[in-house]
């Protein structure tokens, strides 16, 4: 993989994880106008849940409730650095920069560590 | 606040883009103006004040990197060999939190900006700096150049005093496990002011860092319930957007008007700093 290959796959990583999280985001966000935050747009009950709780999310996102949507989002744009690091990994990797391809690979795995071990 | 109406959110979501221009051309996460813009204009809690402000550093850094990286302003190779030292640093600031007397260390850090923004006001004719690459920065390839639309050429340039802004870095590491703010400060000191470093470069390569070390302490504050969506949403929405636009600017403007960007940061973040080791809590 050429230098310039390489920015344009980190770009491109960098740039779909923030239009997805956005995406997300906003219509959360603009949901919440219409049926509030712990309403559903498919008309179930309002949840009771905390709206700092990210816990249940896949049956919340189910019921298309607006905080779920947003919290989603928000999930996807805090995993964007992570999958930014992850994807120089293999980009250094392809370019036959091994120096660098085992820095990034620390460096990943140094961060892994910290949101799945530090509490 | 306890349910966001239209003008509040409309008022957050402003304040969040300017802390994303802001924030996108100095190369800092803009939690020194979303943070006391959220509790003191819009009355929210410290604490989820600062989730926002995690949030707003990812959304600075991820929005105004994807355009950086693609312009060749950021240094990807320089950022990951520093990213070593500030991922390592901020798992033992988070390791020693526990024994280390916060308002000592604030006052301590406060200084070393405040007297940094003094050697920065020196500093703010200077364009380009013009350095032969040293050993070791030809060893850990820490040399090349970017394309400067300003000027209308390509611009050469090597990291100097590595040691040393490996060193600076793995405190930034520190302070920001520790203590959570002012990391993106001390990033851009460390490349201008140790490895002498283009401005945009520091700042680009800065902003590109910040993200990955906020994501390190992001899971903290998710399971601690700090990341509150109805304020955190219109954050980063209004951020992201702020930091897309900042970064369409950085091209067109110079490495002085960069620099004279920074300096303000530098100096309410240190005079922040200050206020906090004074108990004053903004």
């Amino acid at each position: 993989m050429n230098p310039e290959r390489f920015r344009v796959m980190v770009s491109t990583v960098l740039l779909v994880g923030v239009s997805v999280s956005a995406a997300l985001i906003a219509v959360g966000f603009g949901a919440s106008f219409a049926v509030g935050w712990q309403g559903s747009l498919l008309g179930s009950p309002a949840s009771s849940i905390a709206p700092t709780d990210f816990g249940d999310l896949p049956a919340r996102l189910a019921r298309l409730e607006p905080l779920a949507l947003s919290q989603l989002g928000l999930v996807v744009l805090l995993a964007t650095p992570v999958l930014r690091v992850a994807s120089s990994v293999v980009g250094f990797a392809l370019e036959g920069d091994r120096l660098y391809a085992a820095i990034t690979l620390v460096v990943l795995a140094v961060l892994l560590s910290s949101i799945f071990l530090v509490r | 606040m306890i349910q966001g109406t239209p003008g509040t959110d409309l008022g957050i979501f402003l304040v969040s883009v300017g802390a994303g221009v802001i924030g996108s051309l100095a190369g800092v996460g803009g939690g020194i103006l979303v943070i006391p813009a959220l509790t003191t204009i819009f009355g929210v809690d410290i604490r989820l004040a600062v989730g926002a402000s995690i949030v707003s550093v990812i959304a600075t850094s991820s929005g105004a990197a994807s355009a950086y990286v693609r312009d060749r302003i950021t240094d990807m190779r320089i950022g990951m060999f520093l990213e070593l030292a500030t991922t390592t640093g901020a798992v033992c600031g988070a390791i020693v939190a526990a024994y280390v007397t916060a308002s000592f260390l604030f006052l301590l850090l406060g200084l070393v900006v405040l007297l940094s923004a003094a050697m920065q006001v020196a500093r703010l004719r200077e364009e380009v700096p013009a350095d032969e690459p040293s050993r070791l920065a030809s060893a850990l390839k820490l040399s090349a150049s970017y394309p400067d639309r300003r000027l209308g050429r390509e611009v050469p340039y090597s990291a100097r005093r590595i040691p040393l802004g490996f060193a600076m870095m793995w405190f930034a590491g520190v302070v920001s496990g520790l203590l959570g703010i002012g990391s993106g400060v001390l990033k851009v000191l460390a490349m201008d002011g140790a490895m002498r470093l283009p401005m945009k470069v520091s700042s680009a390569t800065s902003n590109f860092m910040i993200g990955v070390t906020a994501a390190a302490s992001a899971g903290i504050y998710l399971s601690r319930g700090d990341v509150d969506p109805r304020i955190a949403a219109p954050v980063a929405l209004g951020v992201l957007l702020g930091a897309i636009t900042g970064a369409r600017l950085l091209n067109r403007v110079s490495n002085r008007v960069v620099r004279m960007i920074f300096l303000p940061v530098l100096v309410a973040v240190g005079l922040e700093m200050i206020g906090r080791a004074a108990g004053l809590s903004v």
